[in-house]
């Protein structure tokens, strides 16, 4: 390969690292008025684990000290939406809730460092309930008393609030009063919880109805995804919680929709009194009609299709909202007539996963199953800073000495090394960043570490030059021996290096995985620097001078 | 140009008996203590809770002990980590452990409700809690088993195509020795042995099989230039050729380790010291034991390689018995 080439991909690779780790626009979810909301950030992309920015990291396993559970596997996919549903209560950056094995479900919480709000994902038990959308217009009758009731109030925003945690355990609170209305006396605490927090802008003329715009059936409105916040404070306001429709309740919608390039969340008020509740469904499953498309069919017990077959011919025509949980699923289906034992709802052009989730949601209601917590990690996030801190000082104290070293025993061809080693810093950062992995505390360390291993191949290479130029051989051919020679012993212990970090990758959990990436990626840069840039380096010095180099320093 | 051990022409292999004999000391003091008191497990690997705590004032520690015990938290360990006003308090003895299979959080949170009742509210703050069921547990040491395991066996399978089955043996009985001094070591310093730790000793047998390789390497190429010696001269010479390269590495990948053991806190400490102490156990066993076993190896099962392999068969026996000799005047 000529010299020309050797360059241009070296510099290929250098502008590509910067690109990868030049901090870009992201679409992430983030705090903005109290409420995260997904919305872009400019930041360099390298992922920290949980260890790193503080968080919580759960293992839930279905409880069977009340009872066996006969298909554990099928009990957590159930209880994989009732977790999300409420992991989503939590308001969290970036969560991660997913199946582990047959019978866990893992769940990571970046930025919550409270163990208590652990109980909340698993203890509750699901709640399915059905319930009619409002067809009398009662909030348009409502609004009049509210937007008074709120002129001159003061309300406090998110951001004008010192102080962000309490303001967040407020704002959160709030969320739980509205969700769980049921515990009164909860939701009371909470209300005056906000009602304290309040202090800041003042609900001006019409400051509740210019929040809601009226939706596509009866009883559904929308609310702009940025204002939620707002109206969720509103909506934890004893005054606001008296001034009400009678009979009714709002729910937030568990999906948020987007028109005309702005995202809005449903908010459905619904009659009070629950047509029926999960307790009496015996099961759901999703299925394919050839004429109606995808839909779910579901099963009542007996006493349940007595109860479904009056409500729901009480009700023709009207819209039957779907509740988990306090947060109404999906869309609400229209009801085409009475429904006994077997019913189905069609799911309207929508693709055959919608119709699995909310299989999932109905059998969640109906197959409550328990879980337990079976593994909790928090960190705080003070002293993930504070790992941070203290890798990158132990980082840099190791380059410092590592660079001491080639240079004093090396010289010049130490100095090129020294240049290859910035090199691998920058590639293997960039590496990390365009394969998204994630860096852990344990990964920082490995990466630390695998700064003075970097330079082994180097040290190999050189002495194999060393011993060349003691056989008397010229520079150029020194160099070129040197680097084949040592070739064999480079590739063969980073080989089987590599194999054991992708052992540790398959077997290894959160941090110790972000070790073995970390090791993966160093391996990889540093077969590339040390073998291919440093060569190059050699080459240029050579060409140099038209009159061939008689003495190396190394 | 500036050289250290350059062109030397020790005779390494030669004291392998009296090595052998203070490597097996070692290892039979670390593991013949595990029957007074067992590793220091994390509890990843036991199940149980872990508070870390971080207090205003330095504490007193009969007081967080006594604390504990009145809220029914008994057995607990409470040790400083890192400054004299951070602590953690871990429950792991097995009433802590059933306690936890009712849910693995409710320890934690009943250890911060009790402190922060007798400390103040303000005066600690708990920067990291783990709980870990005694299943989860289970599961992880299998994980963990299983790993060094199955890198092992990769080795052999890689260096066996790349090298051949004896050198491939010899290199994974040499990194499993790895395995036995570290875990003797971590008994005797009572490291405690987290996730962490098994990955700072599956780099270390990285490490030290990387540094097997090279020696092994030479080897290699130095059988192939075919001189007139025997396997015992060409393993000397190879290690001694290889010495310079082995004194540097070391070096640097000592000064990372020790920026890390000093500088990255108190987290990462045991990961250093377990690669701190790798570094010395590697590159002993790729010396001392992954050259003997294959000399013992190429004397049971020699190679078919011809002419030469008469005399490379017959000689490590006779010069084993000097060395044997020299070891013992």
């Amino acid at each position: 390969m000529s010299l020309k080439w050797r360059i241009a991909i070296i510099f290929g690779l250098i502008a590509a690292s910067f690109w990868t780790l030049f901090p870009r626009t992201v679409i992430e979810r983030v705090k903005r008025n109290g409420e995260f909301v997904y919305d872009t950030v400019r930041r360099v992309p390298l992922k920290r684990g949980l260890d790193l920015q503080g968080g919580m990291h759960l293992a839930l396993e279905v409880d069977e000290s009340k009872g066996l559970v006969a298909d554990k596997s099928k009990a957590i996919d159930n209880a994989l939406k009732v977790v999300r549903n409420r992991i989503d209560e939590f308001g969290v950056s970036e969560p991660v809730v997913q199946k582990a094995g047959n019978d866990r479900i893992i769940v990571e919480l970046p930025g919550i460092d409270d163990p208590r709000r652990a109980q909340d994902v698993v203890q509750k038990s699901a709640f399915l309930e059905f319930q009619i959308t409002d067809e009398t217009q009662a909030l348009e009758k409502a609004l009049p008393r509210l937007d008074a009731l709120l002129k001159g109030k003061t309300l406090a925003t998110a951001d004008s609030t010192p102080g962000a945690k309490k303001d967040t355990t407020a704002s959160s609170a709030g969320l739980q009063s509205l969700f769980t209305a049921d515990t009164s006396k909860k939701a009371d605490s909470a209300k005056t919880d906000s009602a304290k927090a309040a202090a800041g802008t003042v609900g001006g003329p019409g400051a509740f109805s210019k929040l809601v715009q009226q939706g596509r059936m009866p009883g559904e409105y929308y609310v702009a995804q940025t204002d939620v916040g707002t109206m969720t404070q509103y909506l934890a306001l004893p005054e606001v919680a008296a001034a009400m429709p009678p009979g009714k309740v709002l729910r937030w919608s568990s999906d948020t929709v987007s028109l005309g390039g702005r995202i809005y969340r449903g908010l459905y008020v619904l009659d009070a009194k629950p047509i029926i509740t999960g307790e009496y469904l015996t099961d759901a499953k999703p299925n394919t009609s050839p004429t109606e498309g995808n839909l779910v069919q579901f099963t009542m017990n007996n006493e349940g299709a007595r109860r479904f077959r009056t409500e729901t011919g009480r009700h023709i025509k009207d819209y039957m909202a779907i509740v988990l949980d306090q947060r109404v699923m999906g869309q609400p289906p229209i009801i085409q007539g009475a429904i006994g034992t077997n019913g189905q709802i069609t799911m309207g052009g929508k693709d055959l996963q919608a119709a699995q989730d909310l299989a999932l949601v109905l059998r969640a209601g109906s197959l409550p199953v328990p879980l337990k917590v079976a593994d909790v990690r928090v960190i705080g996030a003070s002293l993930g800073q504070d790992s941070i801190h203290k890798s990158i000082t132990a980082g840099v104290i190791a380059i410092a000495l590592v660079v001491f070293i080639m240079l004093f025993y090396y010289r010049f061809s130490g100095a090129l090394a020294v240049a290859a080693l910035v090199l691998y810093i920058l590639y293997t950062l960039a590496a990390l960043a365009g394969f998204q992995a994630v860096l852990t505390l344990p990964g920082l360390a490995g990466f630390v570490l695998s700064i003075g291993i970097a330079v082994d191949a180097n040290v190999l290479i050189f002495e194999r030059i060393r011993e060349e130029l003691a056989h008397g051989k010229t520079v150029r051919t020194a160099i070129d021996e040197g680097f084949r020679h040592a070739m064999s012993a480079i590739v063969d212990s980073n080989v089987s290096t590599a194999l054991t970090a992708a052992v540790l990758y398959q077997y290894g959990t959160g941090p110790v995985r972000g070790f073995a990436v970390t090791l993966l990626a160093g391996i990889a840069a540093s077969m590339i620097t040390s073998i291919f840039v440093v060569r190059t380096f050699y080459m240029i010095w050579l060409n140099r001078s038209r009159d061939a180099q008689t003495s190396l320093s190394i | 140009m500036l050289r250290i051990l350059h062109d030397t022409n020790y005779d390494f292999i030669r004291w392998w008996k009296v090595m052998a004999a203070i490597t097996i000391a070692f290892i039979v003091l670390g593991l013949g203590s595990l029957a007074i008191k067992p590793l220091n497990l994390s509890i990843e690997f036991t199940g149980g809770t872990l508070v870390q705590l971080e207090f205003t004032q330095p504490p007193d520690v009969g007081v967080i002990r006594s604390t504990l015990d009145q809220a029914g938290i008994h057995g607990a360990e409470i040790q400083q980590f890192g400054t004299n006003r951070e602590f953690t308090v871990r429950a792991q003895d097995p009433a802590a452990v059933a306690a936890q299979s009712k849910g693995a959080e409710g320890i934690a949170v009943t250890i911060e409700r009790v402190l922060k009742q007798k400390f103040g509210e303000s005066n600690l703050r708990v920067a990291r809690t783990e709980g870990v069921g005694p299943r989860v547990g289970d599961e992880l040491k299998r994980g963990a088993i299983i790993a060094i395991l199955l890198s092992f066996l990769i080795t052999l399978v890689y260096l066996s195509i790349r090298f051949e089955w004896r050198f491939a043996t010899a290199a994974v009985i040499a990194t499993s020795h790895d395995v036995f001094t570290t875990i003797a070591f971590l008994k005797l310093m009572h490291l405690e042995i987290s996730l962490t730790v098994v990955a700072g000793l599956l780099t270390v047998l990285g490490y030290s099989l990387n540094d097997t390789i090279i020696i092994f390497d030479r080897v290699r190429e130095n059988l192939r230039k075919g001189r007139k010696e025997t396997l015992y001269e060409t393993l000397n010479r190879s290690i001694n050729e290889t010495l310079p390269r082995s004194i540097l590495t070391h070096a640097t990948v000592l000064a990372a380790t020790l920026s890390l053991l000093f500088f990255a806190g108190e987290v990462i400490r045991p990961f250093a010291w377990v690669m701190a102490f790798g570094i010395i156990t590697g590159t002993f066993s790729s010396i001392y034991v992954a050259a003997p076993v294959l000399l013992w190896i190429e004397r049971k099962w020699p190679r078919q390689t011809g002419a030469r392999q008469t005399s490379s068969t017959a000689t490590p026996t006779s010069r084993t018995r000097r060395s044997t000799a020299t070891a013992t005047r």
